[in-house]
């Protein structure tokens, strides 16, 4: 009761919102270069120099270095690429592994001490990425099968009566047109904002009640700190999958696209 | 190759179940707003429902 009475008493603790999203220039009033567009150019630089070193001296029994970039790139060629995509795969290699460090790294960047900051929890970071896995895989269509068949493909399913496709080729065209990029951008995004939000939630719930004049506060904080670190745990796990996610999702479209029997 | 099929159709079958709700359900918004209505939200939605449910049997469950 006194707990309560006391927090209604005092200003109160605010919740962090969007607002916290919107980050400051980092020099002066120049809108163009912000945390989360610096953290952007410095994952490329860093995804770029990691791979460069691991892959400058390829040794036959390989150095850490080489040995941690070849994992990486196994993982997205077999898992997403081979398995997935099957033959032809090694075309779009190039594409998926760069979505899937981009990706991972930039999210990853949201527990790094520092950083702390997921560009991805800005919806037009994805959606510039999903942007590009939608050209890409209605691009492989159109060059697998020209224009007019690959959207025939997509609008008509064969062996359907006829009056069904005016309730069916909406839904197709929607879902291959406007759903697919739609969910992809915004699942990535929905994610990293909201483990954000989270870590937000109970390290700055931590320190306000640590800076609360009563006791029993004092006492309390340590246990949304320690919960902020079980969500700082669950947040690396959520960030690895996100990117995994997004670049399965992609190496499916294209698979997709690559063998629409019709 | 088999992979792909199973895993691909979990998601492909949540796109069709979204847009199938969105798009007729839309177009029963749309006929409501037009004509003053109100039960061509709800037809919209259950035909979309269903037309999805359709779909995704068409797409993945005939073979």
């Amino acid at each position: 009761m006194q707990i309560t009475g006391h927090l209604a008493s005092s200003a109160g603790f605010v919740p962090p919102s969007t607002s916290d999203f919107n980050l400051p220039p980092i020099f002066g009033h120049s809108a163009y270069l912000t945390k989360p567009i610096a953290l952007v150019f410095f994952s490329v630089i860093l995804i770029s120099a990691f791979f460069i070193l691991a892959s400058r001296k390829s040794a036959v029994v390989p150095s850490k270095l080489q040995y941690a970039g070849e994992s990486i790139y196994s993982f997205v060629r077999k898992d997403l690429g081979e398995e997935i995509i099957g033959s032809g795969f090694l075309a779009y290699v190039p594409f998926l592994f760069t979505l899937f460090t981009f990706v991972l790294v930039n999210n990853v960047f949201g527990i790094i001490p520092f950083m702390q900051f997921p560009a991805m929890s800005h919806v037009s970071f994805p959606y510039v990425l999903a942007g590009f896995s939608y050209f890409i895989f209605h691009a492989i269509g159109v060059k697998r099968q020209g224009l007019i068949p690959y959207l025939k493909g997509i609008a008509f399913l064969p062996g359907v009566p006829k009056f069904a496709y005016i309730l069916l080729t909406p839904i197709e065209i929607a879902t291959y047109f406007l759903i697919r990029p739609v969910t992809l951008a915004l699942r990535l995004f929905a994610n990293m904002f909201a483990g954000h939000l989270l870590l937000l939630v109970f390290i700055g719930g931590g320190n306000y009640m640590l800076h609360d004049s009563h006791l029993l506060m004092k006492f309390l904080s340590p246990f949304s700190f320690s919960f902020g670190i079980i969500m700082t745990f669950f947040e690396f796990m959520v960030q690895c999958l996100q990117a995994y996610i997004i670049t399965l999702l992609s190496a499916l479209f294209i698979a997709g696209a690559l063998a629409e029997e019709h | 190759m088999a992979r792909n099929n199973e895993e691909g159709a979990v998601w492909s079958i949540m796109g069709y179940l979204i847009s199938g709700l969105l798009i007729w359900g839309g177009i029963g918004y749309g006929l409501d707003n037009w004509l003053h209505t109100h039960y061509f939200l709800l037809g919209g939605l259950i035909l979309g429902a269903g037309a999805s449910i359709y779909l995704i049997w068409l797409r993945f469950g005939r073979e």
